[in-house]
């Protein structure tokens, strides 16, 4: 990821070069992001997710020197132009441009007169082995996977099949992922469900992609074309690769203000984009979207050979999109719905399977997994 | 609202401010409610528009050094990022009170559209303002030898700590809590701390939540079942069904429940929104086309229907994105520059024109200032910064604060030109709160608590009797 043109372009560490003599600097943003973002975080871990106290008090994993020494350690890379293939191709060196002296940053010093190359494998290395790194990133996944607000201790065994998958290997993503989805909180439903702060709430974007699987779609134009659909009041309010910084859409440490979830001192992070116009711009959006208004057009075919039993359609509906989160009452309502709808044509069929679905995508029942 | 629910709900709203914290001691308490109710009643409109420019604004370009000795070490720090004195000339800001002789300043070239403000008194200028805990030297900061904010130079948390005082994770900003004082005092709660951009801890209060709405006003939700002939997929039995499923959660979920708020609320509002804009005078100004200028324009026409929703108090956030410049920073800054100077000289123009311009302080905020040593076609992550205040209640042509001494050596640098702020957020929030007419009390105990780690507590911003 380091030398990807488009990481080397989007945090800009592609043509950073060492200081010189007219005053310029290394440029410091992929040094800084790579460390608050991508490895280790600003204050200093224990396995379980937790902040370290010294003396009471949390501590920040680096200072301003680091991301300086850091940013040193960065320099001299820029785009491969001797293959004809120079944006998908790594960065190269470029070897006048790489800052030769002492480079130094979280506690090591890489000698003078290392070379680009072998000074990025010591710095990534160095990273990668800081004990943060597994609660930092195993804790942020439990969040995009499973729930907002996981506990220590699920944190904490997360954190130890990163540092070691059992084969005395560091960083096993495979194994990471195996850990957290099913790892007992996750799939402890009479826990999960009992718990008022338990689950997330699924991001706009997943949402689409949720109906978009559940009704078997496929793209018109073989591009999956969707757009842009960032604008929060006429569409998701998200767009996959448009986040409006590094920071991405949302951050994992956000609380809502004025929430029952904020009382409880929870985090809630897909909250931070959910605001009066986004909610309603999102069921605008998908009212059209499931009738095919985008290039994602769905086979009802599954659904349509429901559409005669409402019962049926709903249970469909409830199982497909909202794994069975739906109270009997709440069931009961949108089959006593369906009924009330005309059945004579394809046409009214139809209307009864969009009615299903589009009831389900605005529920709190499937807006919230758990 | 009627009085007797307003006082009903000033009296909810008041307790549960006080109860800031367990440990709160009970006199402190009883302060703040009594001091609480003496807010809820301000008889004329006043509003704050804070205008965020997210990334971190390289305000070495922004505001640039004009006089000779000073323009000499920022052009030899800058490189090849510095602006040409040249293309200053139109942008010298002439005539300025609270300037040593000696010091000039001018605004970047795209600020243009800002010369009237200026020259007609309508903008002030503040120097070297950042988030500080307390008054900060050099020396201290070096040795940490004093408290500093948490998590410097970090955009997430320097963004919060702007609005809110604390990094990621606030849970209120000090808009928000002027909001909790002035709901009451407004018909509707609802429209008192307003955002036309996204969520903002800055508006949140602790009582009272933000307002969300778009550019073009609130969105309403289609097929919900309100209005003859209302139906989704031709059932009105299914739009009644909808508008039952997204308001309310059968569940104990909190996450269920808190979106069904939201839902409810942006329902509601939408409806009170719709009433009060029916019949609300138009704004006639012209604002030019881009996004910050259509949230401005938002603005200005929720603030040309303020006795339309009956409010006396409100507080606004706008944004615009865009401004981390480590890299391009001279072709795409401009860009952003020339959008916020149209944008902001159109709100003025719009305030001018409603006749509210003596009402309306508006001021730019940013995550940070930056590096004025370039990085060779960009600038790094700062700390104190320069920034704007407008409007007609501002002191005319005058520069607050302190103009930074440039260079390594400086008792202003910590480091590659990032300045140590020698003005505090906390004392620009408290300066603005006091113009709101938020009592003393309520600025130490709720909106601005840590206040009382500066002897200067009101900046002076505004002009004597507004």
């Amino acid at each position: 990821m380091t030398l990807s043109t488009a990481m080397g372009a989007y945090l800009s560490m592609r043509g950073s070069r060492k200081t010189d003599d007219t005053g310029r600097r290394p440029d410091e943003n992929y040094a800084r992001e790579v460390m608050q973002l991508f490895t280790i975080g600003l204050t200093e871990l224990n396995r379980d997710g937790t902040p370290k106290l010294v003396k009471g008090a949390e501590a920040d994993t680096y200072d301003e020197d680091s991301v300086a020494g850091l940013a040193r350690a960065f320099t001299g890379w820029d785009f491969n132009n001797t293959k004809t293939e120079s944006r998908s191709s790594p960065m190269q060196p470029v070897a006048d441009r790489h800052e030769m002296g002492i480079k130094e940053f979280l506690g090591i010093k890489i000698p003078q007169n290392t070379s680009a190359r072998e000074t990025l494998r010591i710095a990534l290395d160095h990273l990668f082995n800081h004990e943060n790194v597994g609660p930092f990133i195993g804790k942020q996944l439990i969040q995009r996977l499973v729930t907002s607000n996981p506990s220590p201790k699920y944190v904490e065994r997360v954190t130890d099949v990163f540092n070691n998958n059992g084969s005395k290997v560091r960083g096993d993503l495979a194994a990471v992922l195996k850990a957290i989805l099913l790892d007992p909180e996750a799939r402890n439903t009479a826990t999960v469900l009992a718990d008022p702060n338990g689950g997330k709430l699924r991001e706009p974007v997943l949402r689409f992609a949720a109906w978009s699987r559940a009704c078997d779609t496929s793209s018109a134009s073989g591009l999956w074309a969707i757009g842009n659909v960032s604008d929060p009041a006429r569409f998701l309010g998200q767009s996959p690769m448009r986040s409006p910084s590094v920071f991405n859409f949302y951050r994992p440490g956000y609380l809502p203000p004025n929430t029952a979830i904020a009382t409880a001192k929870k985090v809630a992070p897909e909250f931070q984009i959910t605001t009066e116009t986004s909610v309603a711009g999102y069921l605008n959006f998908m009212q059209g979207a499931i009738t095919g208004s985008t290039d994602a057009k769905a086979n009802y075919a599954k659904w349509l050979a429901l559409a005669g039993d409402p019962v049926a359609l709903a249970a469909e509906a409830n199982l497909l999109l909202a794994a069975n989160q739906f109270s009997l009452p709440r069931l009961k309502l949108m089959g006593e719905t369906i009924a009330a709808m005309p059945f004579a044509t394809n046409a009214n069929l139809l209307d009864r399977v969009h009615v299903a679905v589009f009831l389900t995508l605005a529920a709190p029942e499937f807006l919230v997994t758990k | 609202m009627t009085s007797n629910n307003s006082r009903r709900e000033f009296i909810k709203r008041a307790s549960a401010l006080s109860a800031t914290g367990a440990a709160a001691p009970w006199a402190l308490n009883l302060a703040a409610m009594g001091e609480a109710a003496a807010q809820s009643g301000p008889k004329d409109y006043k509003a704050l528009v804070c205008i965020f420019l997210y990334g971190g604004n390289d305000h070495g370009n922004t505001l640039v050094p004009y006089d000779e000795t000073t323009y000499k070490t920022y052009a030899s720090m800058r490189g090849v990022l510095a602006t040409e004195k040249s293309r200053l000339k139109d942008t010298l800001l002439t005539g300025a009170t609270g300037l040593t002789p000696e010091r000039q300043y001018a605004l970047a070239p795209e600020l243009l559209p800002l010369m009237p403000m200026y020259n007609e008194g309508r903008m002030g200028v503040l120097l070297n303002i950042g988030p500080l805990i307390q008054p900060t030297s050099k020396t201290q900061y070096e040795n940490r030898s004093v408290p500093l904010p948490p998590k410097l130079f970090s955009h997430n948390d320097q963004q919060s700590v702007w609005q809110a005082s604390n990094p990621e994770g606030a849970s209120s900003g000090w808009g928000g809590r002027m909001g909790d004082l002035f709901a009451a005092g407004n018909s509707q709660a609802t429209f008192t701390a307003i955002s036309v951009a996204g969520n903002a801890i800055y508006l949140s209060g602790k009582t009272q939540p933000q307002y969300q709405l778009s550019s073009n006003g609130p969105v309403s939700i289609n097929g919900i079942g309100i209005g003859i002939g209302n139906t989704l997929y031709g059932s009105s039995a299914a739009a009644q069904a909808m508008r039952k499923f997204i308001t309310s959660s059968p569940s104990s979920n909190n996450f269920e429940r808190e979106y069904a708020k939201i839902i409810q609320r942006s329902i509601d509002a939408n409806v009170s929104y719709t009433k009060a804009m029916d019949g609300a005078p138009v704004v006639e100004t012209v604002f030019p086309p881009n996004g910050l200028a259509a949230q401005l324009k938002m603005v200005a026409r929720m603030i040309a229907a303020r006795n339309e929703f009956d409010a006396k108090r409100q507080v606004f956030f706008v944004s615009l994105g865009g401004f981390d410049h480590h890299d391009d920073l001279i072709g795409r800054h401009s860009g952003l520059l020339t959008q916020v100077g149209s944008a902001m000289a159109a709100f003025d123009q719009a305030m001018v024109d409603l006749k509210m311009s003596d009402q309306v302080t508006a001021f730019t905020a940013s995550d940070f200032g930056r590096t004025l040593a370039s990085n060779g076609d960009g600038s790094d992550h700062g700390w104190g910064s320069y920034h704007f205040i407008t409007g007609g209640a501002i002191k005319p042509r005058t520069f607050f604060g302190t103009a930074p001494i440039l260079g390594d050596k400086s008792p202003d640098d910590v480091g590659q030109g990032r300045m140590l702020p020698s003005m505090a957020v906390d004392q620009l929030a408290a300066t603005l709160a006091t113009w709101m007419g938020v009592s003393k009390t309520n600025i130490n105990e709720i909106v601005v608590p840590n206040i009382a780690s500066y002897t200067t507590q009101n900046l002076g911003l505004f002009r004597a009797g507004l």
